[in-house]
């Protein structure tokens, strides 16, 4: 967040404008890859574009931005103009694409805050030939010509300011020897050394010079400096006359600690402004902040030492205010740390007691529950964002992977303003791209002829979509190419030593399709340039794993497969089950709940090797005894005296015994602490309402363990 | 070239005053209504400043008010666009509205502190002050 807190609004707003710009053209052009060419709305677009960001970038100074963008203007303006027919159009789409590159390119440098110096001249030349083509394309039609673009030079420029990242803070207390004479003086001579170096100084007391008896009050309680200042702690002692001083307090400081402090200093401390959504933030607010006018900034007559202060005080209004996220995650924290507060109240042993009239109380109590859930549910919607952007990306991976690979692909996109948790969206981004490269790659048939013998359309097609439901976004990606083929996946497995010497038969149709994300695990045999390193998959499923979601495959061979990413829709809070082993409670997460059943010993079988299995209706489940497990003493053991959950994961059923059901819950996810030994099967634990700690059960980790058996 | 530079911070100023001075003769104003007072009398005296450095945050008058009065003194004197004095503002308050405000009040470089010197030249070679 460091740097963010220096950029500067200008360079932000450049920055967010020519994203967007860019972002908006390459929409414009992918959507219209496949027409014949641009209609005349588009060319205007994206000339506008063009000529946005040349503007923009010259005003800054940005050289290689601007030539590049102005000669894209240029090639856009003899379109707008002169309408020729015949244009080379995919050409024209790389072009586009190739200018849009460039720029995304050096904006980024710019981002990183260095200076963007990517060398556009190749593009340049490029975009003259092409230019060239045109023109006598154009003259060849026997349309006149138009007036060359005539091409303003700025007469305003904006100076970026240094960057300054490497700012230090120091809080430096000189404390002097009780006999020194005239402290104020020493200390005075001290800011005025470190005026030389200084960014931004306070010191305490204000009144050194004016007021002599500020003296005395050094001497009590040492003079003290905030200093901003890109110089080191050695040069800054330098600078100290350090000749009188009894000791020097030097503590560096950081940023949020120096903005606290000057609040002690009695200034206000300066607003930090991170943005939530990169660099939206800051442009947004700035539209809805009042005007300002000339005379707004005259600064009153100094008092002496006091900072600058401004004649006139800024009103401030602010619609939308942006958000550092730490905090976000820290409301967060808090209204998990509520929800289980509220259960302790709620829940508390002390309302057990026989005979309490608890009527207002439970009004009292429905009415917390109530603010609670809206609580949740406002932070949650806080966090939300559309997944438009990550669909957005995916939909130029298919265009560029398809045109290196030759294929001719349809790509569709369904519900890309589906709403997920803005952590989800980091983590989702990389899996996805892996599986719509995958779908392009490996999915859609190398060439039409084959197609077609199929009975399909000779044109690919995959679909991305996006779906909300029951606590759950599932994202798909969809093709209708030519499907897993089982036994060539089991063939592979088998050669590659992934799952020793088992049988086909052995596995589940979906088991099988699972062994493409065993690590090291591929089954094409030529490697190309998008797929097929046999990494991947495994690095998909581990990525989705980590935000607790999963990934289901399904595939008709011949008629496509479809990948879908199964993710919560939040990570912190979710509604379970708390059930009771011995004595200790478990959580199990409802949604993985399939029933819970009374059983007699007679459906019960061991086998010798000691596995058990349950017969349910006809079925054979593996039967898993926690307390046997994690070695739970008082725990029932018979299966009439208990009661039998079956759980499911990815298709799959277990049945677990338990003792009873306690209650229902929303449960605050915390993470096992680290020196607890990592135990298997469980995901986190949480805390009751009668502040006794439940484990989470993993109900896929007990799964895992149980196969290996 | 005459330089006419506005700044009310003794580091900056003293930073901004040596920096300059490599151009040419640099004269150095405290407040706003100085600069305003110094870009008259220079006009008076038929010799006029070629650049002004302003800062904004100033006692008296602010950076846009001494650009929106030397503006409308430039106006009001008829004298031709091309000849009016160069204005950069030269500031720590780079908002995008103020840059703007100042871009539409008519100075030609808006300079975020700490000024970035390398660009400051470019820009006064763009400027074809030097």
């Amino acid at each position: 967040m460091a740097e963010e807190f220096n950029t500067d609004s200008m360079l932000s707003m450049f920055l967010y404008e020519s994203y967007q710009g860019l972002e908006k053209l390459e929409g414009i052009v992918l959507e219209k890859q496949d027409a014949d060419c641009f209609d005349d709305s588009d060319i205007n677009e994206i000339f506008r574009i063009m000529h946005t960001i040349k503007g923009s970038s010259a005003v800054l100074m940005y050289e290689n931005i601007k030539t590049a963008s102005h000669k894209l203007e240029d090639v856009f303006y003899y379109l707008r103009e002169s309408h020729p027919e015949d244009v080379p159009h995919m050409e024209l789409v790389e072009k586009v694409l190739a200018v849009s590159d460039f720029i995304t390119g050096e904006l980024d440098k710019i981002k990183a805050g260095s200076e963007p110096d990517g060398d556009e001249k190749k593009l340049v030349e490029d975009l003259d030939q092409f230019l060239g083509e045109l023109k006598g394309e154009i003259k060849k039609q026997g349309i006149r010509l138009p007036k060359a673009n005539k091409q303003e030079e700025p007469t305003q420029f904006y100076i970026t300011p240094v960057a300054e990242d490497d700012s230090h803070f120091y809080r430096i207390v000189i404390h002097y020897r009780s006999d020194t004479q005239m402290s104020n003086i020493r200390a005075y001579s001290a800011t005025y050394a470190l005026k030389e170096v200084a960014e931004d100084l306070l010191y305490t007391p204000e009144d050194i010079l004016s007021n002599e008896s500020s003296g005395d009050s050094i001497l009590a309680e040492g003079f003290h400096m905030l200093l901003q200042t890109k110089a080191s702690k050695d040069e800054v002692m330098e600078l100290i006359d350090s000749s009188e001083a009894e000791t020097i307090d030097f503590d560096e400081i950081n940023k949020t600690e120096y903005g606290k402090a000057l609040t002690e200093f009695g200034r206000e401390a300066p607003p930090i402004v991170i943005n939530l959504d990169d660099d939206k933030g800051a442009a947004k607010d700035d539209k809805q902040q009042a005007p300002i006018a000339p005379g707004d900034y005259v600064v009153k007559s100094k008092e002496t030492g006091k900072g600058k202060t401004l004649a006139k005080n800024q009103p401030k209004q602010q619609a939308v205010i942006s958000v550092n996220v730490e905090k976000m995650d820290a409301l967060m924290d808090m209204i998990g740390e509520l929800v289980i507060a509220e259960a302790t109240v709620l829940q508390n042993p002390d309302l057990k007691v026989p005979g309490l009239d608890l009527t207002n109380f439970q009004k009292a109590a429905a009415q917390l529950a109530k603010n609670t859930t809206e609580l949740q549910d406002v932070i949650m919607s806080m966090r939300m964002m559309p997944l438009t952007n990550v669909f957005q990306k995916m939909r130029r991976i298919v265009f560029d992977t398809s045109r290196k690979l030759g294929k001719d692909i349809d790509f569709e996109v369904i519900g890309e303003n589906t709403e997920v948790d803005k952590n989800i969206i980091e983590h989702i981004s990389d899996p996805l791209m892996h599986l719509v490269r995958n779908s392009v790659d490996h999915g859609i048939e190398e060439n039409s002829d084959i197609r077609q013998a199929n009975g399909k359309k000779a044109k690919g097609k995959i679909t991305l979509e996006a779906k909300n439901e029951g606590g759950k976004v599932y994202i798909s990606v969809k093709d209708d190419g030519k499907g897993l083929n089982k036994e060539k996946l089991y063939n592979k497995a088998l050669e590659n030593g992934l799952i020793g010497d088992k049988l086909m038969s052995d596995f589940t149709e979906k088991e099988i399709f699972k062994f493409i994300t065993l690590p090291g695990f591929s089954t094409k045999e030529v490697v190309t340039e998008y797929s097929g390193r046999g990494v991947g998959m495994d690095v998909v499923v581990k990525n989705i794993q980590s935000i607790g979601g999963r990934l289901e495959i399904d595939s008709v061979e011949g008629q496509g497969s479809e990948m879908t990413l199964v993710i919560p829709l939040t990570l912190a809070i979710i509604s379970g089950i708390v059930i009771q082993v011995g004595e200790a409670p478990f959580v199990i997460e409802m949604a993985s709940i399939k029933e819970f059943i009374s059983v007699s010993e007679d459906a019960l079988i061991q086998e010798p090797s000691g596995e058990e299995y349950l017969v349910l209706r006809g079925d054979c489940f593996p039967f898993i005894r926690l307390c046997e497990k994690y070695d739970l003493p008082g725990a029932k053991t018979k299966l009439e005296d208990g009661i039998v959950v079956v759980v499911e994961h990815e298709g799959k059923q277990i049945c677990v015994l338990i003792d009873k059901i306690l209650q229902e819950q929303e449960i605050v996810v915390k993470p096992i602490p680290s020196y607890v030994k990592k135990v298997k099967g469980l995901s986190g634990c949480t805390q009751l309402g009668d502040g006794s700690i439940a484990l989470i059960l993993d109900v896929g980790g007990l799964m895992i363990e149980e196969e290996r058996r | 070239m005459k330089i006419l530079l506005a700044e009310d911070d003794f580091a900056s100023r003293k930073f901004m005053d040596k920096q300059l001075s490599q151009y040419g003769e640099c004269d150095v104003m405290v407040d706003g209504e100085e600069a305003v007072d110094a870009f008259m009398m220079a006009l008076d005296d038929g010799e006029p400043y070629d650049l002004a450095c302003l800062d904004v945050m100033m006692p008296v008058m602010d950076g846009y008010q001494v650009l929106k009065a030397i503006r409308d003194i430039e106006t009001q004197k008829g004298i031709p666009k091309s000849e009016r004095v160069k204005v950069i503002m030269t500031t720590a308050l780079n908002d995008e509205r103020n840059v703007k405000m100042a871009f539409e009040l008519g100075c030609e470089a808006y300079a975020g502190k700490p000024i970035d010197m390398e660009k400051f030249e470019k820009v006064l070679k763009k400027l074809e002050l030097i």
